[in-house]
């Protein structure tokens, strides 16, 4: 199995402060991976020591393969990085910032102009090419970002907090470029603390204060979060026998019975093991079900439960 | 009115949590008061002269007695021969040669006019123009308290000038304004440009890419140097050309020893970049670090009026030993070897600044 990303025991301190206590983190290739957590939870120091910009203070990284410690450079080069604030040149154009980073990563010539008209194009920026970065605007700039860090086309892209202060068109817009990304076979690990984005994560990390409280797909996650999954139903007040002693519903969450009809929550192991049969079962004993669904639980939620206890 | 003084406190909280900047904006200017008293409000130091006594009586001893009891004056040497005071001159052993002919104190005894030999430097006029007033009040001085004793006499001082013709006064400042163009603008313009590289987070974008940090630092250097130089090479050409400067030595003799100043500069540019959190401490930092250059080293006064501590300080630094060697080469028409001595230590420091810069700025862009 080749990781994209692999961190084993990571660690850092800042003097006493643990900012990342012993996480463990396999990034497969090709996936969109979310690191998520609130502000503070050690997303981004975990970040850097990716990158190479902090030196751990245990544990290691790899990044395909590569010990980030011994060969920084290497790991460099096959890397894309989008940090969280604008950190392009605001006094240098569109284009020349795309130069610029262009022959920083080693493209040279006629390579460097090929390139950059490709992302001006790519990333609809050709009408900005001659102005100044600092003149565009919030989503321009993001995307001028996102385009410098595309720009040696690499192996893994990694994007922190990318639609933080940005708005909801723009941030479609990312998204859908993220899953382009990965048809090419991309590898992403994503940083955010909005919690409906990382629904479009393969698999996610939760972060909090420095450890992961939770990692897996997000629906693993929200059973994890809530000992299973929700389901929903409205059937007859009957079906409430049959209910409490099925196999798989663990608990009962919600209740509300009126002229014989029942309405209720209740917590399975898996939804999508449990729901038909379960509804099937109730129609086989003559139970009439006007409506079963899975109760779609966000992850806002889940991580609530997970760091809170709520 | 409310309104106003908010905005005048919450920049006054702003200025004072800026110990850096609070400490150079307060303390600045006591310092530099407390260095100007201690390298001018003392007693000067002594301007060294040489005297040729040609003569050897007795008057001439006494007229010798009383210019070192004069105090301003340093006889360093006694050559034999007027040619060996000049030489002393020329080579700036000395900044003056007195020369006592022969039949001096004949003459003075049978009253008669007689005249001395005052051979001064013109490549550094202001200090000349001193020695020179300081000379003749000193003569003036010892002819009237003599003449008690033998009659009324009278000696002229005659003026002699190596290094003449006279020197504007303009090419007398061309020095301070390639100190300034080659010291303050290149270290203040590259500690502000990394500071604000930092300040506005590009660094992060930089130190992503596959590149050294030698690649940033060397490249800054580059930048700045070339930008500097072209600005010097500019400003030498406009003066020859419009304002009638002329420069003596060669050209390229200047060019490298600019070169060589702009790289210390630069290095210590580097330096302050590291210790400044923000661009505005750069650039006060790089003014502070001026000050002392600026008092001490020559850049408006000769080094020799100044008291000894602080003469012990201006040799320490690098802008004194650009100054002596940018006017040997302008205003006497030396050669970068006659000034080997002044080279050697602008070339150490220069290295002595750039390896600590880069071996500091190194770890920081980490």
């Amino acid at each position: 199995m080749n990781y994209a990303i692999e961190a084993i025991d990571l660690t850092k301190y800042f003097g006493s402060f643990k900012a990342v206590d012993g996480i463990n983190i396999s990034v497969q290739e090709g996936e969109i991976f979310g690191l998520l957590g609130p502000n503070g939870a050690g997303k981004t120091t975990t970040i850097r020591m990716i990158l190479g910009l902090l030196k751990p203070s245990a544990g290691s990284i790899k990044v395909f393969g590569i010990d980030v410690s011994r060969n920084r450079k290497a790991v460099l080069k096959i890397t894309g990085y989008m940090p969280q604030r604008f950190s392009l040149y605001e006094d240098l154009t569109t284009e020349e910032n795309l130069k610029l980073f262009a022959s920083l990563y080693g493209l040279s010539g006629r390579k460097v102009d090929e390139r950059v008209s490709e992302l001006l194009e790519e990333f609809q920026l050709k009408e900005f090419r001659y102005r100044l970065a600092g003149k565009l605007s919030g989503g321009t700039k993001q995307r001028l970002a996102l385009a410098v860090a595309l720009v040696h086309e690499p192996r893994l892209l990694i994007v922190d907090e990318p639609t933080a202060g940005v708005d909801p068109p723009i941030r479609r817009y990312f998204w859908e470029y993220f899953r382009k990304l990965r048809k090419d076979g991309v590898t992403m690990l994503v940083t955010t603390h909005y919690m409906d984005e990382a629904e479009n994560c393969d698999r996610l990390a939760l972060m909090n204060r420095g450890r992961i409280v939770a990692s897996g797909s997000p629906s693993s996650i929200k059973k994890l979060a809530y000992g299973g999954d929700i389901v929903e139903l409205h059937t007859e007040r009957k079906a409430l026998v049959y209910l409490k002693s099925f196999d798989g519903v663990k608990k009962i969450l919600e209740e509300e019975s009126s002229n014989g009809s029942l309405k209720v929550k209740i917590l399975v192991d898996d939804a999508s093991d449990r729901l038909v049969p379960l509804v099937k079962t109730l129609e086989d004993n003559g139970i009439k079900v006007y409506r079963a669904r899975q109760v779609f639980v966000s992850l806002e939620d889940a991580f609530i439960k997970l760091t809170v206890g709520g | 009115m409310g309104v106003l003084a908010a905005l005048i406190i919450k920049d006054i909280r702003q200025l004072v949590r800026d110990p850096k900047t609070m400490f150079m904006v307060l303390l600045m200017p006591i310092l530099v008061m407390a260095m100007f008293v201690a390298g001018y409000g003392g007693s000067g130091g002594e301007v060294p002269i040489a005297i040729v006594d040609l003569d050897g009586g007795k008057v001439s001893w006494q007229l010798i007695d009383s210019l070192i009891n004069f105090g301003d004056f340093e006889v360093k040497y006694y050559p034999a021969t007027p040619e060996e005071g000049e030489m002393l001159v020329r080579h700036g052993d000395v900044y003056a040669t007195l020369i006592i002919p022969k039949g001096f104190s004949k003459d003075v005894l049978l009253g008669r006019r007689t005249t001395v030999d005052l051979v001064l430097d013109s490549s550094y006029a202001h200090i000349s123009e001193l020695v020179w007033e300081a000379l003749n009040a000193a003569v003036q001085g010892f002819q009237e308290k003599v003449s008690e004793s033998y009659g009324t006499f009278s000696i002229k001082v005659n003026r002699r000038t190596v290094y003449g013709p006279q020197v504007t006064r303009v090419e007398n400042f061309v020095p301070v304004v390639m100190g300034i163009l080659l010291h303050l603008v290149p270290m203040s313009l590259i500690a502000v440009s990394i500071s604000r590289e930092r300040e506005r987070r590009t660094f992060e974008q930089l130190v992503v890419t596959p590149i050294n940090s030698w690649d940033i630092v060397i490249s800054k250097l580059l930048a700045y140097a070339f930008i500097t130089i072209s600005d010097m090479i500019l400003t030498l050409w406009i003066s020859v050309e419009f304002f009638n400067v002329k420069v003596k030595g060669s050209f390229f003799d200047l060019l490298f020893v600019s070169g060589l100043m702009l790289l210390c500069s630069l290095s210590i540019g580097l330096l302050i970049s590291v210790m400044s959190k923000n661009q505005l401490q750069a650039y006060q930092m790089a003014i502070f670090f001026f000050i002392p250059s600026m008092l001490f080293t020559g850049f408006f006064t000769p080094v020799e009026l100044l008291s000894k501590e602080v003469r012990i300080v201006g040799k320490l630094l690098p802008l004194y030993y650009f100054l002596r060697t940018f006017r040997n080469i302008q205003l006497r028409g030396w050669t970068l070897l006659e000034s080997l001595h002044e080279v050697s230590v602008l070339f150490f420091e220069t290295l002595l600044f750039l390896l600590l810069s880069i071996k500091l700025l190194k770890l920081r862009v980490e």
